[in-house]
């Protein structure tokens, strides 16, 4: 028995067949990812004109903005010196808080450096086209995030002159790391990210780096980029071993992006402090983190579509793409929150349930629901397509996840660690001016880091931008 | 660009083909295995009924995985997918199949469920009783059940509307729908797995559990619709439209997700065993004695290791005979999973001072079952394959995908 609505079905299903058929447009054809039907010359000359401007003709927004972020930088080397010189007694951190925003700055750091390798590999292995227009800072924006991130465990440590015993050397005192602390593992998971994050950038970077080198008119800078640009002519050879770079690279940084902050949530995990020791923590980290990392993508970005003149390469589109991804992975993190709230009940553990009723209605309850509102319930109105295609409210909220997302890190450390399991040590841990400081200066050396790039390498991969416009398809035009 | 697809000969069941014939031959050798497991079941019905949750459990979570495939292609407006998605679809509409498999569950449940019976002094179950008591259970079995039969039902009945070529525009509305449907999904698939599976040792628990049996059922769901799809290309349909390409997407997502299910299945594992409290542990503990500790290393290859590397490489993804091992493979070891949760719990539940628990072993009667409740979902599927369109071809991003090709 044939089935019989493929009998009346017309030969062909498409608008070329019949009147009724039509098909509607913008389900059939995928949207333009570039607007205005640029050339290849015109994403070249947009992209390099940042690049190729006389330091002395550098828009004074640069210049000011760099002058702020570089002056904080240099706060945080300072702070950095004096808390080596004095130790850790600066900070509030005091028993039972022994941890507190040194981890949370490290986690909300290593967080937000999630969304560059995510967009470069993840979602290349998932064919989303659209990750072209932001890889390459989202990219950059992870190692500088990472590098910021590394600050901190380095300097938590007190005896900085002795950092070198976290790796595993040879020594002759025979001393040796402990290999089941989760610390060590840290080490090793953020060292191998921060690597192979740098590499992809740098893989990525140098068929670009090879145009500007060919279009700076000064020679220093022609030799500067020349060097990087490791002799790239554009060969059809050179391509080749470009593409399977790229593809080998994006296939093993995708467990890295699952791994690191699996690891850093082991940190937290493998204690037995209740708060911290849930089986959900691994995949509600990187989660948390794919969040934060695109809710900063979105901060930088979209300043820098308007400054830097790219709002026809980083399109509405693209915007809304990555509210899309902040409303899924902010409705995982609420959903994880909700399964420790219910297992933490359901455990019939007293004191898994205490650790989560002191969270949203003990002494730190004011940045619980600062997190909840923050995190859970602002991303939700992104189910409205008129807010997430709105501008503004895709910077406020992003402003919000930032927040929130550090804000979630601050409640995990601090209200498990402050009502441990002994009464009489409770304490309310306050911090004193030294840790906002320290904040604020990571930020200063993050926005210095970032600033450089925008101003010297090219903010958008243009050559793959390119390879996805219209005229890159060789079959375009052809009606077959 | 090309915008009309052309409907091909290959994307109809031919009136003789083996597949017209597949619903009642898979119905019979059902019926047979359910009636064979019956006689078992008289015999013991306390062990036959935690053969049934297994067997009950195996099958559905195929559905349900399958069901997931649906709601992500719509979620992602994917369009690779469209010619292997209708098979997906008819698995994940076989829901009316497990509200009748399930009613002798809810009817038994006090015999499989030990929470059902607390004992004096227990205090953690006591301070539960108001989430683990048979009425609540039920009322929530019901919500599942009419959640998946929702979705189930909307999903497939929108699709199969778009056949006839004039309801293209519904495409929207099945993306729109599809957000909401992902979250419902979620939580149901969660406290589903949290009532039938973990409360079955009612003191352990795990915030992780959910997503560890939501990583083995989308395994189970794509595993089946690739076999599915070999089948009928066996018999000489859908042979020019689905290709290499759509095989390799399909390998490349099982891939993806053995390594999911570990990066879980592990941080579970490692978690609780490096804090080492006892009340967590007690779930290890117990899979690794009495003959269960065999089962619990060999999964870390079977489950892991070989169809990690089997798969790894390009051309095994592209390679039909391989793959359909290793979807056999992955079913395989998926029930195994299953069996190494639900039957470690048979006889281990108010035991005496010094008592052990039984030893591990697989029973014929499970696997009989087992076959049995395939059999009737096979028949099902089939019945839709033999009498529906096979593809969506009303489909608007059918064209899409049939010349879709792997970069």
């Amino acid at each position: 028995m044939v089935s019989k609505s493929i009998e009346n079905m017309p030969e062909y299903v498409g608008n070329t067949h019949r009147g009724d058929l039509v098909l509607p447009e913008d389900v059939v054809k995928r949207e333009e990812l570039i607007r205005g039907n640029p050339t290849f010359h015109d994403i070249t000359e947009t992209v390099c004109k940042m690049a190729q401007t006389p330091f002395s003709e550098t828009h004074i927004g640069w210049r000011v903005g760099f002058a702020i972020s570089l002056s904080l930088a240099i706060m945080f080397f300072g702070l950095i010196a004096y808390l080596i010189w004095e130790g850790i007694g600066i900070w509030g951190n005091a028993s039972p808080v022994f941890w507190a925003w040194d981890i949370v700055n490290f986690v909300f750091w290593v967080g937000i450096g999630h969304a560059g390798t995510l967009i470069s590999a993840v979602l290349f292995l998932f064919r989303q086209k659209w990750r072209t227009s932001i890889n390459r800072y989202a990219e950059a924006m992870t190692i500088f995030a990472v590098i910021c991130a590394l600050v901190f465990p380095g300097i938590h440590v007190g005896r900085i002159w002795v950092i070198y015993w976290v790796f595993p050397i040879p020594n002759s005192m025979e001393m040796w790391p402990n290999f089941r602390s989760p610390l060590l593992w840290d080490v090793f998971a953020v060292g191998t990210y921060f690597t192979v994050s740098l590499l992809f950038w740098y893989v990525g970077l140098i068929p670009d780096i090879a145009t500007l080198r060919d279009r700076v008119k000064s020679r220093a800078a022609k030799i500067a980029y020349g060097i990087f640009a490791l002799g790239w002519r554009g060969s059809m050879r050179h391509w080749l071993h470009y593409e399977r770079a790229y593809l080998l690279l994006a296939a093993l940084s995708t467990p890295l992006v699952l791994s690191v902050h699996s690891v850093v949530s082991f940190d937290f995990a493998v204690a037995q402090l209740p708060g911290w020791h849930t089986t959900i923590f691994p995949p509600y980290f990187v989660a948390g983190a794919i969040f934060s990392g695109f809710a900063m993508v979105q901060t930088l970005v979209l300043p820098a579509r308007k400054w830097l003149g790219l709002k026809d390469i980083v399109t509405m589109k693209h915007i809304e793409n990555m509210n899309k991804i902040i409303l899924v992975t902010g409705s995982i993190v609420g959903y994880a929150y909700a399964m420790e709230f219910f297992i933490a009940w359901y455990s019939g553990n007293q004191y898994e349930s205490f650790a989560f009723i002191n969270r949203a209605f003990g002494p730190y309850a004011w940045s619980y629901w600062i997190m909840v509102s923050c995190n859970v319930i602002s991303p939700q109105l992104f189910w409205f397509k008129k807010l997430r295609t709105s501008i503004v409210v895709s910077f406020v909220i992003s402003i919000f996840v930032n927040i929130g997302m550090w804000f979630e890190r601050f409640v995990i450390t601090v209200t498990s660690l402050n009502r441990d399991f002994l009464p009489s040590s409770w304490h309310y841990f306050s911090p004193r001016i030294f840790e906002p400081l320290f904040l604020i200066g990571s930020f200063g050396l993050f926005f210095t880091l970032f600033l450089l790039f925008v101003r010297y390498l090219p903010v958008i991969a243009m050559a793959e931008v390119k390879s996805v416009l219209p005229q890159a398809n060789p079959h375009e035009g052809h009606h077959s | 660009m090309q915008t009309a697809a052309k409907i091909t000969d290959d994307m109809k069941v031919p009136s003789k083909s083996f597949w017209h014939k597949m619903p009642i031959i898979a119905f019979m050798l059902g019926i047979m295995c359910i009636l064979y497991w019956v006689t078992g079941f008289k015999a013991d019905p306390h062990r036959a009924m935690y053969g049934y949750l297994f067997a009950f459990i195996c099958v559905l979570s195929i559905a349900l995985g399958a069901m997931f495939f649906v709601i992500i292609q719509h979620l992602s407006r994917a369009g690779w997918s469209v010619v292997v998605r209708r098979i997906a679809e008819f698995a994940m509409w076989t829901m009316p199949l497990f509200v009748v498999l399930f009613l002798p569950i809810a009817f038994w449940a006090p015999d499989i469920f030990p929470w059902s019976h607390i004992e004096t002094g227990d205090v953690i179950l006591e301070n539960k009783a108001s989430y683990l008591n048979m009425n609540f259970f039920m009322v929530r079995s019901a919500i599942y059940f009419a959640i998946w039969l929702l979705i189930g039902w909307w999903f497939y009945k929108t699709s199969v509307g778009q056949d006839q070529g004039n309801r293209q525009e519904d495409t929207r509305k099945l993306w729109t729908l599809s957000a909401p449907a992902v979250i419902l999904f979620a939580l149901s698939l969660t406290f589903a797995s949290f009532d039938w599976l973990m409360s079955l040792q009612p003191h352990w628990f795990s915030t992780i559990f959910g997503v560890y049996f939501f990583a083995g059922c989308f395994l189970a769901g794509m595993a089946f619709i690739t076999l599915m799809l070999l089948g009928l290309q066996a018999a000489g349909i859908l042979t020019k439209t689905v290709t290499f390409e759509h095989y390799q997407d399909l390998g490349k997502l099982m891939f993806g997700f053995t390594v999911f299910w570990a990066y879980i299945a592990f941080s579970q594992f490692m978690l609780y065993w490096y804090a080492n409290i006892p009340e967590e542990t007690e779930f290890y503990m117990h899979r690794l004695q009495h003959g269960w500790e065999y089962v619990s290393y060999a999964m870390i290859f079977t489950n892991f290791f070989i169809p990690f590397f089997f798969l790894l490489s390009r051309h095994v993804k592209r390679n039909k005979l391989g793959l359909a091992l290793f979807c056999c493979w992955t079913l395989l070891v998926h029930f195994l999973d299953l069996y190494w949760i639900i039957m470690p719990n048979y006889g281990a539940h108010g035991l005496a001072e010094g008592a052990h628990p039984p030893h591990a072993s697989i029973h014929g009667n499970d696997l009989i079952l087992l076959a049995g409740m395939l059999s009737l979902f096979i028949a099902y599927v089939s019945y839709f394959v033999a009498r529906k369109n096979i593809v969506p071809i009303g489909d608007p991003k059918l064209i899409e995908s049939l010349h879709f090709e792997n970069a």
